[in-house]
């Protein structure tokens, strides 16, 4: 011991390291990649200013009733009231809706791609969802207008018949069609958000140690046993950041849902099948263009109110993944 | 059979099993179609309210005359994992065959190349097309991607290299960012633009895309970098490679499918949005090749002005316009396939070398 500390020193005065820290291509390595990384805090900061710089007059005039109240008047003349709730809620219903018809479907499919089917299914069926998470959201508006919009409403008018005496199914006036329903709005983002789910928990499903499943499987667990204490357990995280990004994705959606929402300032607290309800990013974009100055900075504070709080749903959920995988 | 040899000993009673299971399938269909024919229901009624319960039952007795409770538990676990998958795969090709089917009837050669100037709604279809659409969005699309990915790679790295003390932060931020919806970012170069005294324009459509691309292009670019063995980077740092080097010769071959997954993820999130580019660029129903002034036309735009018109001409080119978008979609994932299998072949015959 004592020998090997007396050499060593003279070694490493004699050896001349290239790839020390103070290597001048790593210098810049490192500052560009940390330029690029703190860039993330400089673009949320621009967002917020830049919407807070235009939104301010209006956030400031309406105070809190712009995210509570329920009235919108801004034609010019009148006394300018905007108030954002209705909307607001509308797009956590929307959201709500979608994100409970899609998550069983998506960790379904993934199961199924990951463990049941043969590799070559798999594979085609990966290949499938990775494509298929790629249509873009106006292709969906149309299908979802001209196509599925027929097949909802059947399905619709059954689940009020059947169970209607449900609130959550209840329609006031069941004689009129029930269009522009949360419930349709929810379907069609289903169908958005299904294949981002399924690809990043079928990514989770297939990182998973095979020896733990094959361990569970060998002590005598059946299928059922295997995906409830192992599988579950161990990709619940991933599985909850997949949900994430498809809520990021489904709060946010606009053209998909626009044509098949009714935007009234009427507010729609659970009937999804109501024909009433909207969308704050439906919401700014139908009214853009017909905007006066100041109504336009009132949907700037909409896209202020909108980002905030997809960021703080986002941050939080991110950081309850996180914990969740530090104790893996 | 029983002549055969036994040398799987599990699968004793396999046989018996099978048929059961295709009994168990058979019986639920022959009752409902049965029902469909004799009182004339609903078939997707049909589906939900007979098969499915029956598909249960009888599942649940295979699973409970061979296995007892476990045995009912994976029956029914595979009968609504199935049932659900086979949903998720009839609604996606709902869109995509309705999408081919409408397309296609709007789909010709002129429709591809040309522009929609003089276009009205009573236009016949042999007038008129995407051709203008297809090149803005390219256009738009190949600016936002010149600086996202870089960006998007480079913050990757940070990401998976650095061990700064915020880097949990940054992490959270990337991901809080990439559920950013698509309106709000257009509103935010919206209010830049306004601030600035910016004109609308390509570049400013390619502006608003951009906050979208990153964070996909950074998270899915991390991704595939965590899984390159960390023993390979440190080797490379231990043969006294400095880390960009190490980094660029080691990690990047190594995670090399993983960044054009991410590439194209990126691609596959902007190529289609739409609320963006209507907020930021003017529509424009001629050509315009400059990314620097004047209205530029985009497909997504183009299928969202057809939108909810009630002329039959314009549904049809607002499918046609989403059949081109769709096949655009589709020969990017098509070429980055082949792209990143031939390099990948590549590298292996180099090995054997």
């Amino acid at each position: 011991m004592a020998e090997t500390e007396t050499t060593q020193p003279k070694v490493a005065v004699r050896r001349k390291l290239q790839a020390g820290p103070l290597s001048r291509g790593d210098k810049w390595f490192f500052r560009g990649i940390s330029a690029a990384a703190n860039f993330a805090f400089v673009l949320v900061g621009l967002i917020l200013t830049f919407l807070l710089i235009q939104a301010w007059p209006v956030l400031q005039a309406q105070g809190f009733g712009f995210i509570f109240g329920s009235t919108w008047k801004a034609e010019d003349g009148a006394k300018v009231v905007m108030q954002l709730g209705p909307m607001l809620w509308g797009s956590i219903l929307i959201a709500i809706t979608g994100i409970v018809l899609a998550t069983p479907m998506a960790i379904s499919f993934a199961y199924l791609i990951v463990f049941l089917l043969p590799k070559r299914i798999a594979k085609i069926a990966t290949t499938l969802i990775d494509l298929l998470a790629a249509l873009p959201s106006v292709v969906i508006g149309l299908w979802g207008l001209y196509v599925f919009t027929p097949v909802a409403l059947h399905w619709a008018a059954i689940l009020n018949r059947s169970l209607g005496w449900f609130p959550l199914f209840h329609v006031k006036d069941p004689s009129r069609p029930l269009t522009d329903s949360p419930f349709l709005a929810g379907w069609i983002v289903a169908v958005m958000i299904v294949p981002i789910i399924t690809s990043v928990t079928r990514e989770i499903f297939s990182q998973l140690d095979q020896g733990l499943i094959n361990g569970a499987l060998a002590l005598g667990g059946s299928r059922f046993s295997v995906l409830r204490r192992v599988i579950i357990p161990n990709s619940a995280p991933g599985i909850l950041g997949g949900i994430l990004l498809g809520l990021g994705r489904a709060i946010g959606e606009t053209v998909a849902i626009l044509y098949v929402l009714q935007l009234s300032f009427n507010i729609n607290w659970y009937s999804i099948l109501e024909p009433r309800g909207g969308a704050v990013a439906s919401w700014i974009l139908a009214r853009f263009g017909e905007a006066s100055p100041a109504e336009f900075k009132g949907l700037m504070a909409a896209g202020l109110v909108l980002f905030v709080i997809t960021l703080i749903v986002n941050s939080l959920a991110n950081l309850i993944v996180n914990r969740s995988k530090a104790n893996r | 059979m029983s002549v055969r040899p036994r040398v799987q000993p599990w699968a004793a009673g396999a046989f018996g099993l099978r048929i059961q299971t295709l009994i168990s399938i058979v019986i639920p269909v022959v009752i409902t179609a049965l029902l469909v024919v004799s009182s004339k229901l609903d078939i997707s009624l049909a589906v939900i309210a007979c098969y499915f319960p029956l598909q249960l039952l009888t599942a649940a007795l295979v699973g409970w005359r061979n296995f007892k409770r476990r045995g009912v538990k994976d029956s029914i676990l595979l009968v609504v994992a199935s049932f659900l998958s086979i949903l998720v795969l009839g609604l996606l090709f709902s869109v995509l065959f309705s999408v081919i089917g409408k397309g296609f009837e709007t789909l010709t050669p002129h429709f591809v190349y040309q522009n929609n100037i003089y276009v009205d709604n009573n236009t016949p279809l042999e007038y008129g097309g995407v051709g203008h659409a297809i090149l803005g969005t390219l256009l738009i699309v190949l600016l936002t991607t010149v600086v996202a990915v870089p960006l998007g790679i480079a913050m990757a790295i940070y990401l998976t290299t650095s061990r700064a003390r915020h880097l949990g932060l940054v992490r959270t931020i990337t991901q809080a960012l990439s559920g950013l919806p698509s309106v709000v970012s257009g509103l935010f170069i919206l209010a830049f633009m306004s601030v600035a005294g910016l004109e609308r324009s390509g570049v400013t459509g390619a502006m608003a895309l951009f906050p979208l691309m990153l964070p996909t292009v950074a998270r899915v670019a991390e991704e595939s970098l965590k899984l390159v063995p960390a023993d390979l980077r440190q080797a490379a740092l231990a043969l006294g490679a400095p880390n960009y080097r190490a980094f660029f010769q080691v990690v990047l071959p190594a995670a090399k499918s993983g960044i054009v997954t991410a590439v194209l993820l990126g691609l596959a999130r902007v190529v289609g949005e739409t609320a963006p580019l209507i907020l930021t660029t003017n529509a424009n129903n001629g050509t315009n090749v400059n990314v620097f002034s004047g209205g530029i036309a985009s497909l997504p735009t183009y299928v969202y002005g057809y939108l909810g018109s009630g002329y039959v001409t314009s549904q049809a080119r607002a499918w046609g316009g989403a059949l081109v978008l769709l096949i655009l979609v589709g020969v990017l994932f098509g070429l980055a396939r082949i792209f990143s299998r031939t390099k990948s072949t590549n590298s292996k015959s180099k090995k054997v070398k």
